[in-house]
Protein backbone atom coordinates (compact mmCIF):
# COMPACT_ATOMS: atom_id res chain seq x y z
CA UNK A 1 0.00 0.00 0.00
CA UNK A 2 1.19 3.44 -0.90
CA UNK A 3 2.84 5.64 1.61
CA UNK A 4 0.61 8.12 3.48
CA UNK A 5 2.73 11.10 2.46
CA UNK A 6 2.60 10.08 -1.20
CA UNK A 7 -1.17 9.91 -1.19
CA UNK A 8 -1.43 13.24 0.57
CA UNK A 9 0.81 14.84 -2.01
CA UNK A 10 -1.25 13.36 -4.82
CA UNK A 11 -4.51 14.62 -3.33
CA UNK A 12 -3.05 18.10 -3.10
CA UNK A 13 -1.87 18.05 -6.69
CA UNK A 14 -5.20 16.82 -8.04
CA UNK A 15 -7.13 19.46 -6.10
CA UNK A 16 -4.82 22.13 -7.49
CA UNK A 17 -5.50 20.90 -11.00
CA UNK A 18 -9.17 21.01 -10.22
CA UNK A 19 -8.87 24.65 -9.19
CA UNK A 20 -7.18 25.49 -12.47
CA UNK A 21 -9.71 23.68 -14.62
CA UNK A 22 -12.58 25.28 -12.77
CA UNK A 23 -11.09 28.73 -13.31
CA UNK A 24 -10.56 27.98 -16.99
CA UNK A 25 -14.15 26.91 -17.30
CA UNK A 26 -15.35 30.17 -15.78
CA UNK A 27 -13.12 32.19 -18.10
CA UNK A 28 -14.44 30.31 -21.12
CA UNK A 29 -18.03 30.85 -20.03
CA UNK A 30 -17.47 34.58 -19.87
CA UNK A 31 -15.66 34.69 -23.19
CA UNK A 32 -18.28 32.50 -24.83
CA UNK A 33 -21.00 34.94 -23.90
CA UNK A 34 -19.14 37.76 -25.62
CA UNK A 35 -18.27 35.71 -28.70
CA UNK A 36 -21.83 34.50 -29.03
CA UNK A 37 -23.18 38.04 -28.84
CA UNK A 38 -20.81 39.12 -31.61
CA UNK A 39 -21.86 36.21 -33.80
CA UNK A 40 -25.52 36.96 -33.17
CA UNK A 41 -25.20 40.63 -34.16
CA UNK A 42 -23.23 39.68 -37.21
CA UNK A 43 -25.85 37.24 -38.41
CA UNK A 44 -28.19 40.13 -39.18
CA UNK A 45 -25.70 41.45 -41.72
CA UNK A 46 -25.27 38.04 -43.29
CA UNK A 47 -29.03 37.59 -43.62
CA UNK A 48 -29.41 40.90 -45.43
CA UNK A 49 -26.36 40.35 -47.61
CA UNK A 50 -27.60 36.92 -48.64
CA UNK A 51 -30.99 38.38 -49.37
CA UNK A 52 -29.59 41.08 -51.65
CA UNK A 53 -27.34 38.64 -53.50
CA UNK A 54 -30.13 36.11 -53.90
CA UNK A 55 -32.40 38.81 -55.29
CA UNK A 56 -30.00 40.13 -57.88
CA UNK A 57 -28.51 36.76 -58.80
CA UNK A 58 -32.01 35.33 -59.00
CA UNK A 59 -33.09 38.06 -61.40
CA UNK A 60 -30.04 37.59 -63.56
CA UNK A 61 -30.36 33.83 -63.54
CA UNK A 62 -34.02 33.77 -64.41
CA UNK A 63 -34.30 36.72 -66.76
CA UNK A 64 -31.14 36.29 -68.79
CA UNK A 65 -30.63 33.64 -71.40
CA UNK A 66 -27.79 31.38 -70.45
CA UNK A 67 -27.83 32.33 -66.81
CA UNK A 68 -25.33 34.53 -65.05
CA UNK A 69 -22.22 35.32 -66.99
CA UNK A 70 -19.73 35.52 -64.17
CA UNK A 71 -16.93 33.28 -63.06
CA UNK A 72 -18.16 33.59 -59.49
CA UNK A 73 -21.19 31.51 -60.34
CA UNK A 74 -19.78 29.10 -62.88
CA UNK A 75 -19.44 25.47 -61.93
CA UNK A 76 -16.07 24.10 -62.97
CA UNK A 77 -16.16 20.44 -63.96
CA UNK A 78 -12.47 19.70 -64.23
CA UNK A 79 -10.92 21.65 -61.45
CA UNK A 80 -7.13 21.65 -61.49
CA UNK A 81 -6.36 23.74 -58.41
CA UNK A 82 -8.50 24.32 -55.35
CA UNK A 83 -7.98 26.37 -52.20
CA UNK A 84 -8.76 24.87 -48.82
CA UNK A 85 -8.79 27.24 -45.88
CA UNK A 86 -9.16 25.88 -42.38
CA UNK A 87 -9.74 27.64 -39.07
CA UNK A 88 -8.62 26.09 -35.80
CA UNK A 89 -8.00 27.50 -32.33
CA UNK A 90 -4.69 28.95 -31.16
CA UNK A 91 -4.86 27.02 -27.93
CA UNK A 92 -5.57 23.45 -26.99
CA UNK A 93 -7.39 22.09 -23.92
CA UNK A 94 -10.70 22.15 -25.70
CA UNK A 95 -11.43 18.47 -26.26
CA UNK A 96 -11.73 17.26 -29.84
CA UNK A 97 -12.39 20.72 -31.21
CA UNK A 98 -9.21 21.14 -33.26
CA UNK A 99 -8.75 17.53 -34.21
CA UNK A 100 -12.23 17.36 -35.75
CA UNK A 101 -11.37 20.20 -38.10
CA UNK A 102 -7.98 18.65 -38.93
CA UNK A 103 -9.62 15.32 -39.72
CA UNK A 104 -12.10 17.00 -42.06
CA UNK A 105 -9.24 18.84 -43.78
CA UNK A 106 -7.33 15.59 -44.24
CA UNK A 107 -10.41 13.91 -45.66
CA UNK A 108 -10.98 16.66 -48.21
CA UNK A 109 -7.26 16.72 -49.07
CA UNK A 110 -7.37 13.02 -49.78
CA UNK A 111 -10.51 13.33 -51.88
CA UNK A 112 -8.84 15.90 -54.12
CA UNK A 113 -5.60 13.99 -54.21
CA UNK A 114 -7.43 10.91 -55.48
CA UNK A 115 -8.92 13.05 -58.22
CA UNK A 116 -5.46 14.41 -59.07
CA UNK A 117 -6.38 17.96 -58.20
CA UNK A 118 -3.74 20.29 -56.86
CA UNK A 119 -4.63 21.68 -53.45
CA UNK A 120 -3.41 24.90 -51.91
CA UNK A 121 -3.88 24.57 -48.18
CA UNK A 122 -4.08 27.72 -46.07
CA UNK A 123 -4.67 27.83 -42.37
CA UNK A 124 -5.64 30.13 -39.54
CA UNK A 125 -4.95 29.06 -35.96
CA UNK A 126 -1.80 27.79 -34.29
CA UNK A 127 -3.01 24.28 -33.56
CA UNK A 128 -3.91 23.38 -37.13
CA UNK A 129 -0.91 25.15 -38.64
CA UNK A 130 1.45 23.32 -36.29
CA UNK A 131 -0.17 20.00 -37.03
CA UNK A 132 0.32 20.31 -40.78
CA UNK A 133 3.83 21.68 -40.37
CA UNK A 134 4.72 18.69 -38.21
CA UNK A 135 3.29 16.35 -40.82
CA UNK A 136 5.25 18.13 -43.50
CA UNK A 137 2.19 19.19 -45.45
CA UNK A 138 2.96 22.38 -47.27
CA UNK A 139 0.89 25.38 -46.27
CA UNK A 140 0.29 28.09 -48.82
CA UNK A 141 -0.53 30.76 -46.28
CA UNK A 142 -0.81 30.63 -42.53
CA UNK A 143 -1.74 33.04 -39.76
CA UNK A 144 -1.56 32.07 -36.15
CA UNK A 145 -2.98 34.84 -34.04
CA UNK A 146 -6.13 35.68 -35.95
CA UNK A 147 -8.48 32.99 -34.73
CA UNK A 148 -8.46 34.09 -31.10
CA UNK A 149 -9.02 37.75 -32.03
CA UNK A 150 -11.10 37.90 -35.21
CA UNK A 151 -10.49 41.11 -37.10
CA UNK A 152 -12.39 42.02 -40.25
CA UNK A 153 -9.50 43.81 -41.89
CA UNK A 154 -6.96 41.06 -41.39
CA UNK A 155 -9.48 38.44 -42.40
CA UNK A 156 -10.14 40.38 -45.64
CA UNK A 157 -6.44 40.50 -46.38
CA UNK A 158 -6.12 36.80 -45.79
CA UNK A 159 -8.89 35.83 -48.20
CA UNK A 160 -7.88 38.44 -50.80
CA UNK A 161 -5.32 36.20 -52.55
CA UNK A 162 -7.86 33.44 -52.91
CA UNK A 163 -10.45 35.78 -54.42
CA UNK A 164 -7.93 37.31 -56.81
CA UNK A 165 -6.55 33.95 -57.89
CA UNK A 166 -10.06 32.65 -58.37
CA UNK A 167 -10.81 35.64 -60.55
CA UNK A 168 -7.65 35.09 -62.60
CA UNK A 169 -8.51 31.46 -63.10
CA UNK A 170 -5.59 30.14 -61.07
CA UNK A 171 -7.95 28.55 -58.58
CA UNK A 172 -11.20 26.79 -59.43
CA UNK A 173 -12.85 26.51 -56.05
CA UNK A 174 -12.41 27.82 -52.53
CA UNK A 175 -13.45 25.84 -49.47
CA UNK A 176 -13.57 26.90 -45.85
CA UNK A 177 -13.47 24.31 -43.09
CA UNK A 178 -14.15 25.28 -39.51
CA UNK A 179 -15.82 24.06 -36.39
CA UNK A 180 -18.76 26.33 -35.67
CA UNK A 181 -20.98 27.03 -32.73
CA UNK A 182 -24.30 25.20 -32.55
CA UNK A 183 -25.28 25.51 -28.93
CA UNK A 184 -23.61 25.47 -25.53
CA UNK A 185 -23.13 21.73 -25.71
CA UNK A 186 -22.35 21.03 -29.35
CA UNK A 187 -20.13 22.28 -32.09
CA UNK A 188 -20.89 21.77 -35.72
CA UNK A 189 -18.27 21.13 -38.35
CA UNK A 190 -18.72 23.27 -41.46
CA UNK A 191 -17.17 22.35 -44.78
CA UNK A 192 -18.36 25.17 -47.03
CA UNK A 193 -17.56 25.85 -50.62
CA UNK A 194 -17.63 29.64 -50.81
CA UNK A 195 -16.52 29.97 -54.43
CA UNK A 196 -18.02 29.47 -56.95
CA UNK A 197 -21.29 30.53 -55.33
CA UNK A 198 -23.96 27.88 -55.50
CA UNK A 199 -26.68 29.12 -57.85
CA UNK A 200 -29.10 26.36 -56.93
CA UNK A 201 -30.34 28.23 -53.92
CA UNK A 202 -31.47 31.27 -55.92
CA UNK A 203 -35.00 30.73 -56.69
CA UNK A 204 -36.82 32.51 -59.49
CA UNK A 205 -40.09 32.98 -57.67
CA UNK A 206 -38.54 34.93 -54.82
CA UNK A 207 -36.95 37.32 -57.26
CA UNK A 208 -40.15 37.68 -59.27
CA UNK A 209 -41.79 39.13 -56.23
CA UNK A 210 -39.17 41.83 -56.21
CA UNK A 211 -39.61 42.72 -59.84
CA UNK A 212 -40.55 46.22 -58.79
CA UNK A 213 -36.92 46.67 -57.98
CA UNK A 214 -35.11 48.86 -60.45
CA UNK A 215 -31.50 48.37 -61.26
CA UNK A 216 -29.88 49.59 -64.42
CA UNK A 217 -28.92 46.65 -66.58
CA UNK A 218 -25.21 47.31 -66.87
CA UNK A 219 -25.07 47.91 -63.16
CA UNK A 220 -26.49 44.57 -62.27
CA UNK A 221 -23.42 42.54 -62.98
CA UNK A 222 -21.03 45.07 -61.58
CA UNK A 223 -23.09 45.19 -58.43
CA UNK A 224 -23.25 41.44 -58.22
CA UNK A 225 -19.47 41.06 -58.56
CA UNK A 226 -18.86 43.67 -55.95
CA UNK A 227 -21.37 41.97 -53.66
CA UNK A 228 -19.86 38.54 -54.17
CA UNK A 229 -16.44 39.80 -53.11
CA UNK A 230 -17.96 41.19 -49.95
CA UNK A 231 -19.92 37.99 -49.50
CA UNK A 232 -16.79 35.86 -49.63
CA UNK A 233 -14.89 38.22 -47.34
CA UNK A 234 -17.76 38.20 -44.94
CA UNK A 235 -17.98 34.40 -44.98
CA UNK A 236 -14.34 34.23 -44.01
CA UNK A 237 -14.90 36.65 -41.15
CA UNK A 238 -17.97 34.83 -40.00
CA UNK A 239 -16.05 31.53 -39.98
CA UNK A 240 -13.62 33.20 -37.59
CA UNK A 241 -16.17 34.55 -35.17
CA UNK A 242 -18.23 31.39 -35.26
CA UNK A 243 -15.10 29.37 -34.62
CA UNK A 244 -14.18 31.48 -31.57
CA UNK A 245 -17.62 30.95 -30.07
CA UNK A 246 -17.35 27.21 -30.71
CA UNK A 247 -13.84 27.09 -29.25
CA UNK A 248 -14.99 28.60 -25.99
CA UNK A 249 -17.99 26.33 -25.75
CA UNK A 250 -15.75 23.30 -26.41
CA UNK A 251 -13.25 24.45 -23.82
CA UNK A 252 -15.96 25.11 -21.30
CA UNK A 253 -17.22 21.59 -21.73
CA UNK A 254 -13.76 20.01 -21.64
CA UNK A 255 -12.88 21.90 -18.49
CA UNK A 256 -16.15 20.97 -16.86
CA UNK A 257 -15.42 17.29 -17.51
CA UNK A 258 -11.89 17.73 -16.22
CA UNK A 259 -13.15 19.35 -13.03
CA UNK A 260 -15.60 16.49 -12.46
CA UNK A 261 -12.91 13.90 -13.11
CA UNK A 262 -10.59 15.60 -10.64
CA UNK A 263 -13.39 15.58 -8.08
CA UNK A 264 -13.88 11.82 -8.51
CA UNK A 265 -10.16 11.27 -8.27
CA UNK A 266 -9.84 13.23 -5.03
CA UNK A 267 -12.71 11.16 -3.66
CA UNK A 268 -11.07 7.82 -4.44
CA UNK A 269 -7.69 9.08 -3.24
CA UNK A 270 -9.30 10.08 0.05
CA UNK A 271 -10.64 6.57 0.48
CA UNK A 272 -7.20 5.19 -0.21
CA UNK A 273 -5.66 7.63 2.24
CA UNK A 274 -8.08 6.59 4.99
CA UNK A 275 -7.37 2.94 4.36
CA UNK A 276 -3.63 3.51 4.51
CA UNK A 277 -3.99 5.52 7.71
CA UNK A 278 -6.11 2.77 9.30
CA UNK A 279 -3.54 0.17 8.25
CA UNK A 280 -0.77 2.21 9.85
CA UNK A 281 -2.74 2.52 13.11
CA UNK A 282 -3.43 -1.21 13.13
CA UNK A 283 0.25 -1.99 12.62
CA UNK A 284 1.22 0.34 15.47
CA UNK A 285 -1.36 -1.23 17.79
CA UNK A 286 -0.13 -4.72 16.97
CA UNK A 287 3.40 -3.61 17.73
CA UNK A 288 2.42 -2.19 21.13
CA UNK A 289 0.32 -5.20 22.06
CA UNK A 290 2.95 -7.70 21.01
CA UNK A 291 5.55 -5.65 22.95
CA UNK A 292 3.38 -5.81 26.10
CA UNK A 293 2.77 -9.52 25.56
CA UNK A 294 6.48 -10.25 25.29
CA UNK A 295 7.17 -8.43 28.58
CA UNK A 296 4.79 -10.70 30.52
CA UNK B 1 -43.66 65.06 -43.60
CA UNK B 2 -43.79 61.30 -43.83
CA UNK B 3 -41.13 59.15 -42.30
CA UNK B 4 -39.64 55.82 -43.36
CA UNK B 5 -37.71 53.13 -41.58
CA UNK B 6 -33.94 53.29 -42.00
CA UNK B 7 -31.56 50.50 -41.06
CA UNK B 8 -27.79 50.71 -41.33
CA UNK B 9 -26.19 47.32 -40.79
CA UNK B 10 -22.48 46.50 -40.42
CA UNK B 11 -20.80 43.10 -39.91
CA UNK B 12 -20.57 44.04 -36.23
CA UNK B 13 -24.23 44.85 -35.77
CA UNK B 14 -26.71 47.63 -36.45
CA UNK B 15 -25.59 51.20 -36.00
CA UNK B 16 -28.87 52.83 -36.90
CA UNK B 17 -32.38 51.50 -36.78
CA UNK B 18 -34.98 54.18 -36.49
CA UNK B 19 -37.43 56.35 -38.38
CA UNK B 20 -36.02 59.06 -40.61
CA UNK B 21 -37.40 61.96 -42.63
CA UNK B 22 -34.75 61.78 -45.31
CA UNK B 23 -31.36 60.30 -46.01
CA UNK B 24 -28.56 61.37 -48.35
CA UNK B 25 -26.38 58.57 -49.68
CA UNK B 26 -23.06 58.61 -51.54
CA UNK B 27 -24.06 56.62 -54.63
CA UNK B 28 -21.61 55.40 -57.23
CA UNK B 29 -22.71 58.07 -59.66
CA UNK B 30 -23.05 60.84 -57.14
CA UNK B 31 -24.95 61.70 -54.05
CA UNK B 32 -28.67 61.12 -53.95
CA UNK B 33 -31.36 61.78 -51.43
CA UNK B 34 -34.20 59.49 -50.44
CA UNK B 35 -37.50 60.57 -48.94
CA UNK B 36 -40.44 58.44 -47.89
CA UNK B 37 -42.35 56.71 -50.71
CA UNK B 38 -39.28 56.56 -52.92
CA UNK B 39 -39.54 54.01 -55.72
CA UNK B 40 -37.72 50.70 -55.24
CA UNK B 41 -34.09 50.74 -56.17
CA UNK B 42 -30.90 48.89 -55.30
CA UNK B 43 -27.49 50.36 -55.86
CA UNK B 44 -23.91 50.37 -54.71
CA UNK B 45 -22.53 53.07 -52.47
CA UNK B 46 -19.05 54.54 -52.46
CA UNK B 47 -16.97 55.64 -49.54
CA UNK B 48 -18.52 58.79 -48.15
CA UNK B 49 -20.87 60.27 -45.62
CA UNK B 50 -24.48 59.27 -45.10
CA UNK B 51 -26.57 62.15 -43.73
CA UNK B 52 -29.70 61.11 -41.91
CA UNK B 53 -32.41 63.61 -41.10
CA UNK B 54 -34.08 62.15 -38.07
CA UNK B 55 -37.66 62.57 -36.95
CA UNK B 56 -36.77 65.48 -34.69
CA UNK B 57 -35.13 67.18 -37.71
CA UNK B 58 -31.62 66.81 -36.32
CA UNK B 59 -29.04 65.48 -38.72
CA UNK B 60 -26.81 62.56 -37.96
CA UNK B 61 -23.78 61.69 -40.09
CA UNK B 62 -22.38 58.21 -40.62
CA UNK B 63 -19.12 57.62 -42.44
CA UNK B 64 -19.03 54.49 -44.58
CA UNK B 65 -16.33 52.86 -46.71
CA UNK B 66 -18.48 50.71 -48.98
CA UNK B 67 -22.11 49.84 -49.08
CA UNK B 68 -25.15 48.67 -50.88
CA UNK B 69 -28.58 50.15 -50.40
CA UNK B 70 -32.01 48.71 -50.94
CA UNK B 71 -34.77 51.25 -51.09
CA UNK B 72 -38.44 50.50 -51.16
CA UNK B 73 -41.47 52.61 -50.39
CA UNK B 74 -41.47 52.22 -46.65
CA UNK B 75 -38.01 51.05 -45.80
CA UNK B 76 -34.36 51.76 -46.60
CA UNK B 77 -31.75 49.15 -45.75
CA UNK B 78 -28.11 50.13 -46.03
CA UNK B 79 -25.52 47.37 -45.76
CA UNK B 80 -22.09 48.76 -45.08
CA UNK B 81 -18.76 47.20 -44.36
CA UNK B 82 -17.04 49.74 -42.15
CA UNK B 83 -18.98 52.59 -40.59
CA UNK B 84 -18.59 55.17 -37.87
CA UNK B 85 -21.49 57.26 -36.60
CA UNK B 86 -20.61 60.81 -35.62
CA UNK B 87 -22.61 61.16 -32.44
CA UNK B 88 -22.23 61.23 -28.71
CA UNK B 89 -23.61 62.65 -25.51
CA UNK B 90 -20.61 64.78 -24.67
CA UNK B 91 -17.99 66.71 -26.58
CA UNK B 92 -15.36 64.13 -25.75
CA UNK B 93 -17.53 61.31 -27.06
CA UNK B 94 -18.01 63.21 -30.31
CA UNK B 95 -14.28 63.83 -30.51
CA UNK B 96 -13.60 60.10 -30.07
CA UNK B 97 -16.10 59.26 -32.80
CA UNK B 98 -14.49 61.84 -35.07
CA UNK B 99 -11.09 60.35 -34.35
CA UNK B 100 -12.38 56.86 -35.25
CA UNK B 101 -13.90 58.26 -38.41
CA UNK B 102 -10.60 59.81 -39.41
CA UNK B 103 -8.87 56.45 -39.01
CA UNK B 104 -11.47 54.93 -41.31
CA UNK B 105 -10.96 57.75 -43.82
CA UNK B 106 -7.24 57.07 -43.76
CA UNK B 107 -7.78 53.36 -44.39
CA UNK B 108 -10.04 54.22 -47.33
CA UNK B 109 -7.41 56.58 -48.72
CA UNK B 110 -4.80 53.88 -48.35
CA UNK B 111 -6.97 51.68 -50.51
CA UNK B 112 -6.53 54.28 -53.24
CA UNK B 113 -9.93 55.93 -53.33
CA UNK B 114 -10.09 59.66 -53.56
CA UNK B 115 -12.47 61.19 -51.08
CA UNK B 116 -11.24 64.69 -50.52
CA UNK B 117 -14.58 66.13 -49.54
CA UNK B 118 -15.24 63.57 -46.87
CA UNK B 119 -12.93 64.97 -44.21
CA UNK B 120 -14.44 68.42 -44.54
CA UNK B 121 -17.92 66.96 -44.26
CA UNK B 122 -16.98 65.09 -41.12
CA UNK B 123 -15.67 68.24 -39.48
CA UNK B 124 -18.91 70.02 -40.35
CA UNK B 125 -20.96 67.22 -38.87
CA UNK B 126 -18.94 67.35 -35.66
CA UNK B 127 -19.24 71.17 -35.50
CA UNK B 128 -22.98 70.92 -35.79
CA UNK B 129 -23.13 68.65 -32.79
CA UNK B 130 -20.83 70.69 -30.57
Amino acid sequence: MANLKDIQRQIKSVSNTQKTTRAMKLVSTAKLRRAEELARRSRLYSDKLNQVIAEIAGRLKCNTVGGIDSRYFEEVDNAHTVDIIFVTADKGLCGGFNIQTIKAVKKLLKEYKDKDVKVRLSGIGKKGVEFFKYNETELFESVIDLSSKPDKKRSDEFIKTSIEDFNDGKVDAVHIIYNGFKNMMTQELHVNRILPVDTEKFDCEASEAQSMLEIEAQDEEKMLNSLVTKYVEYNMYYALIDSVAAEHSARMQAMDTATNNAKDMVKSLNVEFNKARQAAITTELIEIISGVESMK
Amino acid sequence: MDTFKLEIITPNGEIFNDKALSVTLPGEEGEFGVLAHHSSVSTLLEAGVVDIEKEDKTIESVLINWGVVQVDETKVVVLVEGAVAIRGESESAIATALEEAKTLVKSIEDAGQAIASVSAKLENAAQRLI
